[in-house]
């Protein structure tokens, strides 16, 4: 078996970060016809097609670039006789297969038809993205093993905005945290800066929510193929978040389903989109943390929002405050944190200006409806609580709760109300500071 | 000789006569009897023969036949026994009749005692409608049989007093035999021991105490979703984690219907009479039922060997409260389906079908997810996501569309167990339910809102104009399909009426938004 190995000339990180000559100007260039002869493909076509190979990851891929040269070069060798061997071999990275003949010979099945493979990324209506092409966010191309290929549907643009946080936490919030998310989320969209998270129910999903809600930029990292998008209960988010001028990005083809090891491997993207990783709630064992220690490792920034003691849900904030006391920060308040992140000179955007005010927005909905919202902010989720904060009846309580929801205020789940859109990201004594 | 007497049966909650003819004649002795009977009837032979002999008669040594006519009808039960027997004494000539038409309906016992059987009201009905002017029955559901216009009921506790009143010349008006001296302390079993031993098993009514308002602690919104319900005959379901106190609030629904109107508590009455409860005035207060999960299909729609009514027919003209909705076989859940749209259930079975009333409202609670804590804010709820709403996407959609309020309860804080506001009692929201049915009562149809057809409610639901631009925006929001915006209204209108308001208010649409269903609100939550 020939080396490359320990002593090859190149070591993988390094072969890939180094920028790559751009080839192709525009990455959203749809897939041409296909008519089955790897010759026809565009470099970008081939990149797209070996990615879709299950099993063959950012080194066995790094490898056979290294020993093949292009993509369409390793698409050739695979359908030669004993292109299989020469696939296995040319994978070696540091004296190790990094993958097996299987895999090999998946390679060579998509080499001979790359059409399906092409025909569902079309079909999907995402953009391929590649390492080469100068539109790959700089921030994701420098971390270590970056995703040689990214799916990307919405603007391009969104994954290059000048900053870029990410927001990450459980998937099981408590409502306060889920508050602190929405605002957290919101003030950084006004900033003008992008927030980067993952789409997951709980605490992504509501900061990616008040993103949305003040018109700002956010961008989803699936961990699974667009086409198989998870959580099917955000569907709808991820539509608005598009809508909104953001992304969803996945390293994954369209038809890739969700696994369980693809989501700690999609963290290693929110955080190297991202200037800065904030994490609001995560108990002892959490994906949140794998973002955050991915985070570090990139030398990004990583800020943990502190929780109670015995809190479970924010167990793993406080360990990491504890044990990582020189590399991760606290967040100590809403303004603090866009002070500490460098957002607080930042001009905000001109599409963002403009807007009529949350309160003036709450006293056209009227009295009852402006003090209902006050105390939905000041965190009474009940209706029982609801009508002991405002004193008014119980008939006209409920109608007000259907006005705020009718302006995407307020939502409601398990017989709990809570704020949304602007109102959630209102600070808690009056929500006149929007 | 031969002996004619009239007796009668029930097949679903019609009373039917039948001519019980008692041939006794030389030969062989034997005892046979034909005209379709079913077991219990066969079985009358031996009942007969031994209440015959305990009660100091003989029974003949001869060949005696009995023929039950109409003959195509199939006959079930024991309301027979007694006309049996009095035919084989009249026969042989035992016992000497006064003239005039003779019916006699019970069951008997080996001693000669005479039991209750079910269905005596619309029994004693039908021999009304065939002109008889008097009928024996036994004597603990005499009262009942007497609700029945036009017919004296003469109560009997024994064989023995069956055969003083067929002696007793017809035309003496008040002929109710006095107890028997002898029973004494027993006085109360014949009640007891016939409910458990003929007939369909009495099913207890609700299985629980019935509740007072007062006892409902928080949970206002839910309060008041159950106000609105049972004052426009809505159907609704309660979603709660367990302790929220969905059980506790359908408890308290006994005590909020008002009571039945003449002809509905006609119709209560007698399907009380069937199911073997034995009224003794017309029922007046709604019934309300709940029946456990592990019920089966047979005991929901009705049939049986005797073709039962069932829940939904218990429930007529009052509630079916179903407790933990999804725990219900699919089948028995899918079985609803005709009654909650056509408010009668038709229970065919070879040879024969019946069509039963089920004009209940519907009432069913659950919990938002298997283990029951989601939502919950401690986090304890561990079913993953997307698991709720599959939990609740088990209520199916012909149930839905019957579900014109949904209300999902939270737990509610211990302090809020301790403190707050003395709430308001059962009687007081009563009164607000009844009034607001009285206004219902006087319009159009006459139908509850929950009732009335698409088209009358169209013209019953006149909106201002605040009202019909809620109702667009609402719409627009979640895309409400016909239906939704239908059950929209329907609540609405309660809304409005519980207030006497003429016109439905912005103000009544935007309460009655609460309580949609959650997968109408599903567009509006994006960030859950």
């Amino acid at each position: 078996m020939l080396g490359v190995g320990a002593s090859g000339p190149v070591g993988e990180a390094e072969a890939v970060t180094e920028p790559r000559a751009v080839t192709e100007p525009s990455p959203v260039a749809a897939p041409r016809p296909m008519t089955a002869t790897p010759q026809r493909l565009t470099e970008r076509e081939a990149w797209a097609v070996l990615v879709s190979v299950v099993g063959l990851g950012p080194v066995g891929f790094g490898a056979l670039l290294r020993r093949f040269g292009t993509g369409l070069e390793v698409l050739d060798q695979a359908i030669r006789p004993g292109g299989v061997g020469a696939l296995v071999a040319g994978g070696v990275n540091e004296g190790r297969e990094t993958f097996g003949h299987p895999v090999g010979e998946a390679i060579a099945t998509v080499a001979r038809d790359p059409g399906p493979v092409l025909g569902r990324i079309e079909s999907a209506g995402v953009a391929i993205l590649t390492l080469d092409d100068a539109a790959y966010p700089n921030r994701l191309r420098t971390i270590e093993m970056p995703p040689h290929v990214l799916f990307v549907s919405g603007d391009v643009a969104a994954l290059s905005a000048e900053h870029a946080i990410a927001v990450v936490g459980t998937r099981r919030p408590t409502g306060t945290g889920r508050l602190t998310a929405a605002r957290i989320g919101a003030a950084i969209a006004k900033t003008g800066a992008a927030v980067v998270s993952g789409l997951a129910v709980g605490i992504d999903g509501a900061a990616q929510a008040a993103v949305t809600a003040e018109d700002g930029i956010t961008v989803a990292v699936l961990g699974s193929g667009h086409g198989r998008l998870y959580p099917r209960a955000h569907a709808n988010l991820a539509r608005s978040i598009v809508a909104h001028g953001g992304a969803i990005v996945s390293e994954l083809v369209p038809d890739a389903t969700p696994t369980t090891s693809a989501f700690p491997r999609r963290n290693r993207i929110i955080s190297g989109l991202s200037d800065a990783t904030i994490v609001v709630e995560a108990p002892e064992r959490s994906g949140a943390l794998i973002t955050a220690a991915w985070a570090l490792e990139q030398g990004r920034e990583c800020f943990m929002v502190p929780g109670p003691i015995g809190e479970p849900r924010s167990a793993g904030c406080l360990l990491w405050l504890r044990d990582y006391a020189d590399q991760v920060r606290i967040v100590a308040g809403i303004p603090e944190l866009i002070e500490d992140l460098g957002l607080l000179d930042v001009e905000t955007p001109a599409r963002l200006a403009g807007r009529p005010s949350l309160e003036a927005e709450l006293i056209e909905l009227g009295k009852t409806a402006r003090s209902v919202a006050i105390e939905l902010v000041r965190g009474h989720g009940t209706l029982d609580e609801l009508v002991a904060a405002t004193g008014h009846p119980v008939a006209t309580t409920l109608g007000a709760l259907t006005l705020l929801e009718l302006r995407g205020l307020a939502t409601s789940a398990y017989g709990r109300y809570r704020p949304a859109g602007r109102l959630a990201n209102a600070d808690p004594p009056r929500p006149s500071v929007a | 000789m031969l002996a004619t007497l009239l007796s009668a049966t029930v097949v679903g909650l019609d009373g039917r006569v039948i001519r019980v003819e008692v041939d006794v004649a030389g030969g062989l002795p034997g005892f046979t009897i034909v005209g379709l009977a079913d077991a219990a009837l066969q079985e009358a032979r031996e009942r007969v023969r031994g209440a015959i002999r305990n009660a100091g008669f003989v029974h003949p040594p001869r060949r005696i036949t009995v023929n039950l006519a109409p003959a195509e009808q199939r006959k079930a039960g024991a309301s027979l026994d007694l006309a049996i027997a009095m035919g084989i004494l009249l026969g042989s000539e035992q016992v000497r009749a006064a003239p005039g038409r003779i019916a006699l309906i019970g069951e008997l016992s080996l001693g000669g005692e005479v039991r209750a059987v079910p269905g005596i009201l619309p029994m004693a009905a039908a021999l009304a409608r065939r002109g008889l002017r008097r009928v024996v029955v036994p004597d603990v559901v005499r009262e009942e049989a007497a609700l029945a216009d036009g017919i004296e009921a003469i109560g009997v506790a024994t064989l023995r007093d069956a055969v003083e009143a067929v002696r007793r010349r017809s035309g003496r008006r008040t002929v109710t035999l006095p107890p028997r001296v002898d029973l004494g302390v027993e006085a109360v079993a014949p009640i007891a021991a016939s409910a458990a031993v003929s007939g369909p098993v009495r099913r207890p009514r609700l299985p629980l105490e019935v509740a007072d308002l007062a006892e409902v602690r928080g949970q206002l919104e839910a309060r008041r979703g159950l106000e609105i319900a049972l004052a426009g005959g809505h159907g609704l379901l309660l979603v709660g984690p367990p302790g929220s106190g969905k059980t506790l609030l359908a408890r308290t629904i006994p005590g909020l219907l008002p009571p039945l109107g003449d002809v509905e508590a006609l119709a209560a009455t007698i399907v009380a009479s069937v199911a073997g409860d034995a009224p003794r005035e017309l029922v007046r207060q709604a019934p309300v039922r709940a029946p456990h999960h592990t019920l089966s299909y047979a005991a929901m729609v009705g049939g049986g060997p005797r073709m039962s009514p069932g829940e939904v027919t218990l429930a007529d003209h009052g509630v079916l409260f179903l407790d933990e909705l999804p725990e219900f076989s699919r089948d028995v859940l899918e079985a609803l389906r005709q009654p909650l749209e056509e408010g009668r259930v038709s229970v065919a079975r070879v040879g024969r079908a019946t069509t039963f009333p089920a004009r209940f409202q519907f009432v069913a609670a659950m919990n938002p997810c298997p283990c029951g804590l989601a939502g919950d804010e401690s986090g304890r709820c561990r079913c993953g996501p997307g698991v709720p709403e599959k939990y609740t996407g088990r209520v199916s959609g012909p149930l839905r569309d019957r579900i014109d309020l949904w209300i999902t309860m939270p737990n509610v804080a211990p302090a809020a167990l301790m403190t707050g506001n003395e709430p308001e009692n059962s009687a007081l929201v009563a009164e607000r339910i009844a009034f607001a049915r009285d206004v219902q009562r006087a319009r159009g149809s006459g139908r509850l809102n929950g009732r009335v057809s698409g088209r009358e409610l169209r013209s019953i639901c006149r909106l201002s104009t605040v009202a019909s631009r809620r109702a667009i925006e609402l719409a627009d929001l979640e895309g409400l399909s016909g239906r939704g915006t239908e059950r929209l209204l329907r609540v609405a209108r309660t809304i409005a009426d519980l207030d006497a308001a003429p016109a439905v208010l912005g103000g009544h649409l935007e309460e009655a938004a609460r309580f949609r269903s959650p997968a109408a609100r599903l567009g509006a939550r994006e960030a859950s």
